[in-house]
């Protein structure tokens, strides 16, 4: 445990050196201050179109600054040979790639946490009010780019940065998009097709899961039982996907 | 040194070229033949699907838009789509309380076209708004006064402030507009409004709510007793030729077992003039 702490600690710091992370964060927090703006456009609920705008700021630049990142700090690992004195002390592949994703993760939360608190600070001046709903929003986001970060990791060991990129992107989408293909199984006659489509819908990630904006926006209750279903979800499908970029990276020829 | 001016003098040859040409495309008028920007809304469901999971800020963003869109009253046309628009909204965020108030709104504004059918698409977007948020009791009322003061439809707006007197957490308020307007276009029996109002006088917990609504409930026995009694001094007054001066006259000729009473106790009068029962409202409000 020692070194995956120590590559995750590592991680974090030279994370926190990329001028990328800068530049994404800058544009976030920009974005969540100008919320106001578009809330100045609207006749009604001003307070709707900051949350919106807010909250979908947030998921945006978190999941770029998680792809982005992943990607290339392992890609980076491997292309200045660094991978190479790491793994030349008692440190296993496994250990390495999990402390590796674990700093970026680490990483994610903390400008997760940035944007939360600077959008708490934008509702709490302009429009009077502490919606601890947003903590937990955020919360549900953190988990989803926990999963997509895992992602991110199983790709970058998998293929080259730029189609890991284009890869963990898909997986956003089609995971945002997922409820649709549940739907298709309801529309598709064929035999084959429907337990086809049913398993195609069981294997991909479902983001939708973590999605909880339209309820905290709203104001809306959720349950207990929904929320401790969606962790499990989260945690089992992100351990999954680490433990294929951990098989992987354990036969990879890094040479 | 002179490559920068060169540089310099270039940048600001092309920033002015380009702030020019801009002011000058600023000034030619862009034209919506026939709202033809709406001819390419897409549906709910590729939208949902474009929105990646942010389908409250798809529908602000064009809930914004159609504000924009709608407040320039040039084109006739611009209300073509209006229904589709505010629909296209409220399917990508079912609870947007302002989307349903201001397309109401917007529809009931729309001069050209059939009134009858704007109406209709108001009633439609207001139903399908009190259906989607079946906890909100606002909407209701919003659409309830709409119907009230916009459309002048006194059934309607009754119909949607019952909805929303039945929903949770209404306000006495709320409850008292209802049962008045309801008496008001006589939409059910005097008994109905007794039932009703000794409900609402049962629920108030405020010394206001009590009284305002005992004050209702006052009026609905007011109103049953004249049903009794206005008839029985009509014929007394067809009788003899003259109105009684008071009930006490009818006890002591045996046409009444005692003094009417009116809902708080105390009893009522006769206005000699239109010969009727009067009732003398007395709420103590301190």
């Amino acid at each position: 445990m020692r070194a995956v702490a120590a590559i995750a600690r590592n991680t974090f710091r030279e994370a926190l050196r990329d001028r990328v992370l800068y530049l994404f964060l800058g544009f976030a927090v920009l974005l969540l201050v100008c919320s106001k703006l578009f809330g100045l456009l609207t006749v009604g609920d001003e307070g709707k179109v900051i949350k919106d705008f807010g909250l979908a700021g947030i998921q945006l630049f978190t999941m770029l600054i998680a792809v982005m990142m992943s990607v290339l700090l392992i890609s980076r690992e491997v292309d200045s040979r660094t991978v190479y004195n790491i793994l030349a002390k008692p440190v296993r592949r496994w250990q390495f790639l999990i402390g590796k994703y674990l700093g970026l993760l680490a990483t994610v939360a903390v400008n997760l946490a940035l944007m939360t608190a600077v959008l708490l600070l934008v509702t709490v001046v302009y429009l009077r009010e502490f919606d601890a709903g947003l903590l937990f929003a955020a919360a549900m986001t953190l988990l989803e780019m926990a999963l997509l970060t895992a992602f991110a990791t199983l790709f970058a060991v998998l293929t080259r940065p730029m189609l890991g990129t284009v890869f963990t992107l898909a997986v956003f989408v089609i995971g945002h998009v997922a409820e649709d293909i549940w739907l298709l199984t309801q529309h598709v006659d064929s035999g084959i097709a429907r337990p086809l489509v049913a398993a195609l819908y069981a294997v991909l990630p479902n983001l939708e899961r973590f999605n909880f904006k339209a309820e905290v926006v709203h104001g809306l209750g959720v349950s207990s039982g929904e929320v401790a279903l969606t962790v499990i979800y989260g945690l089992a499908y992100t351990a999954l996907v680490l433990v294929l970029a951990c098989a992987r990276f354990r036969t990879k020829d890094l040479v | 040194m002179s490559r920068r001016l060169a540089t310099l003098a270039a940048v600001l040859a092309l920033g002015s070229i380009m702030v020019v040409s801009g002011l000058g495309l600023q000034a030619i008028p862009k034209q919506d033949v026939l709202g033809k920007q709406l001819l390419y809304l897409p549906t709910p469901e590729i939208l949902k699907l474009a929105s990646l999971g942010n389908q409250g800020l798809m529908a602000d963003l064009l809930y914004m838009w159609s504000i924009q869109y709608y407040s320039q009253f040039s084109l006739d046309e611009k209300f073509l789509y209006l229904e589709t628009v505010f629909n296209l909204v409220t399917d990508l965020d079912p609870r947007y309380f302002d989307a349903y108030r201001i397309g109401a709104l917007i529809m009931s504004l729309q001069k050209s076209g059939d009134p009858a059918q704007h109406k209709a698409a108001v009633v439609r977007l207001y139903d399908k708004g009190i259906a989607n948020m079946p906890g909100s009791w606002e909407l209701a009322e919003v659409a309830a006064w709409d119907a009230h003061l916009v459309l002048n439809d006194q059934e309607l707006a009754v119909r949607w402030m019952k909805t929303a007197a039945e929903r949770p957490g209404a306000p006495p308020e709320v409850k008292r507009v209802y049962g008045r307007w309801r008496d008001n276009i006589h939409g059910w029996t005097i008994d109905d409004s007794i039932a009703y109002w000794e409900g609402v006088v049962a629920e108030a917990t405020r010394k206001a709510d009590i009284n305002l609504a005992t004050s209702h409930l006052y009026d609905s026995y007011a109103t049953l007793h004249r049903r009794s009694l206005d008839p029985l001094l009509a014929s007394i007054r067809q009788r003899t030729g003259q109105c009684p001066e008071s009930w006490q006259e009818l006890v002591e000729q045996g046409l009444l077992a005692e003094v009417p009473l009116d809902h708080l106790g105390n009893p009522y009068g006769v206005d000699p003039s239109t010969c009727t029962l009067v009732a003398r409202k007395r709420i103590r409000w301190d």
